[in-house]
C-alpha cells in the first residue's frame, strides 16, 4: 500500500544552522531551539507589549495576560504562602513557556517541543535545582528536614526516610515524564488516528466507514487541547508545591 | 441591627452628634452585609471552577508518581551497584524501595495517608 504509518516522524529533530561538531555529535540549531525562541517571542508580546498600555479596562490581550499571571499568583500563594511570592516569577515563566510550547505542537505540521524528555527533564531540573540550593542557602542542616516526616514514631523513621528520600528523588522524574508521556502520546495517538481516515479511504468499500476515525481524530485534538493547558498547569502546581518545601523544611 | 433603610439615610447627620461609635459599626456592618453574599458565592463558582482542574491534574499525577517511584528507586539501585560492586543487592533492595515509595506517592496525592503535597 502506498500510504505508511511513521507516526513517530514528526518528533524528528532537524538540524537549521549546522554550529559544527563534537565528536560525531552535530551540534545545530534544530527546529526545536526555533520553536523555543518563537515560544518566548510570543510569551513577552502576550506580557510585555500587550499590558504595556496599562489600561484600567483592560483589552482583550491585556485580559488574557492579567488573568493568567492572577491565576498563577493564586496558585503560588495557596501552595507557599505569603513569602512564596518571591517565586512567582519562576513559576509563571515556567507555566507560560510549558504553555505555549504545547498549545504550538497543537497547530498541525508544527513541532511538539514539549515531546522529548529532555527538554522537560530540563525544566524540572530547574525546579528540582532550586529547591535545593534555595533550601540549603536559607536554612542549612535544617533542609534534611523535609526527609523527616512529622508525627511519626522513632523506630518507623528508619523505613520512612529512605522512601522520603527516594520519593524526593522520584520527583523530577515524576514531573518530566508525566509532561513528555502525555504530549508525546497524545500526538501519537492523533496521528494514528488520522492514518486510519486516508487508510480507509483508499481501501475502496471500506471508505464507508471513515467518518468514524476522523470523528475520533477531532475529539482527540479537542482532548489533546485540554491536556496541553492542563499539563502546564500541573507543572505550575507541583513546582509550587515542592517551592514550598524550600520555603518550609520538614512538613 | 435593625437594618431599617430609613434609619441608614439619616445616620450620616445624626452620627457625629451622639459619636456611638459602636452603632455606626453596627450600622456599616449591616450595610456590608448586604453586598457579602454576592462575593461570597461568586468566590464559590470560582473556587468549585478551579476544583475541578486542580481534581483532574491530581488525576494527572497518580500514574506518574507510582512510575517516578519505582524509576527512581532503579537508577539509584544501578548507581549503587555500580559504586560498591554489590551486583545484584543494591537494585534489589532499592527497586523494592523505590515501589514502596510509588505505593507511598500515591497514597499522599490521593489523600490516603492524611498528608498533603
Amino acid at each position: 500500500m502506498a500510504v505508511s504509518i511513521d507516526p513517530i516522524h514528526q518528533f524528528e529533530l532537524q538540524p537549521l544552522v549546522s554550529l559544527g561538531h563534537i565528536g560525531n555529535q552535530q551540534l545545530a540549531f534544530t527546529q526545536s531551539a526555533l520553536y523555543m525562541f518563537a515560544a518566548v517571542g510570543i510569551i513577552a508580546l502576550l506580557t510585555i507589549v500587550a499590558t504595556s498600555g496599562r489600561a484600567v479596562v483592560p483589552g482583550r490581550l491585556q485580559a488574557l495576560a492579567e488573568t493568567l499571571y492572577e491565576f498563577i499568583a493564586d496558585t503560588v500563594h495557596q501552595a507557599t504562602g505569603a513569602d512564596g511570592k518571591r517565586f512567582l516569577p519562576l513559576v509563571f515563566s515556567l507555566f507560560m513557556f510549558v504553555l505555549i510550547l504545547n498549545l504550538l505542537g497543537m497547530i498541525p505540521y508544527a513541532f511538539a517541543v514539549t515531546s522529548h524528555l529532555i527538554v522537560t527533564f530540563g525544566l524540572a531540573l530547574v525546579v528540582i535545582l532550586t529547591v535545593v540550593i534555595y533550601g540549603v542557602a536559607k536554612h542549612g542542616t535544617h533542609f534534611l528536614g523535609v526527609f523527616v516526616p512529622s508525627g511519626v514514631p522513632k523506630p518507623l523513621l528508619l523505613i520512612m526516610v529512605p522512601i522520603e528520600i527516594v520519593s524526593f528523588l522520584s520527583r523530577p522524574i515524576s514531573l518530566s515524564v508525566r509532561l513528555f508521556a502525555n504530549i508525546l502520546a497524545g500526538h501519537i495517538a492523533l496521528k494514528i488516528f488520522a492514518f486510519f481516515v486516508v487508510q480507509l479511504l483508499v481501501a475502496g468499500a471500506w471508505g464507508v466507514l471513515s467518518p468514524l476515525p476522523l470523528a475520533l481524530t477531532i475529539a482527540l485534538t479537542a482532548l489533546e487541547f485540554l491536556v496541553a493547558a492542563l499539563q502546564a498547569y500541573v507543572f505550575a502546581t507541583l513546582t509550587a508545591v515542592y517551592l514550598a518545601d524550600a520555603l518550609h523544611p520538614g512538613h | 441591627m435593625s437594618g431599617d433603610p430609613s434609619g441608614e439615610g439619616s445616620g450620616p447627620e445624626k452620627a457625629p452628634a451622639d459619636g456611638d461609635l459602636s452603632a455606626r459599626l453596627k450600622r456599616l456592618e449591616t450595610q456590608l452585609e448586604g453586598k457579602r453574599p454576592k462575593v461570597a458565592s461568586s468566590e464559590r463558582a470560582r473556587n468549585s471552577a478551579s476544583g475541578g482542574s486542580a481534581q483532574l491534574g491530581q488525576a494527572m499525577r497518580l500514574s506518574t508518581e507510582f512510575i517516578a517511584g519505582v524509576i527512581a528507586g532503579g537508577i539509584l539501585g544501578y548507581i549503587v551497584d555500580h559504586l560498591f560492586g554489590t551486583k545484584p543487592w543494591g537494585m534489589i533492595v532499592l527497586l523494592m524501595l523505590g515501589f514502596v515509595t510509588g505505593i507511598y506517592n500515591v497514597m499522599r496525592v490521593s489523600g490516603f495517608s492524611g498528608r498533603k503535597n
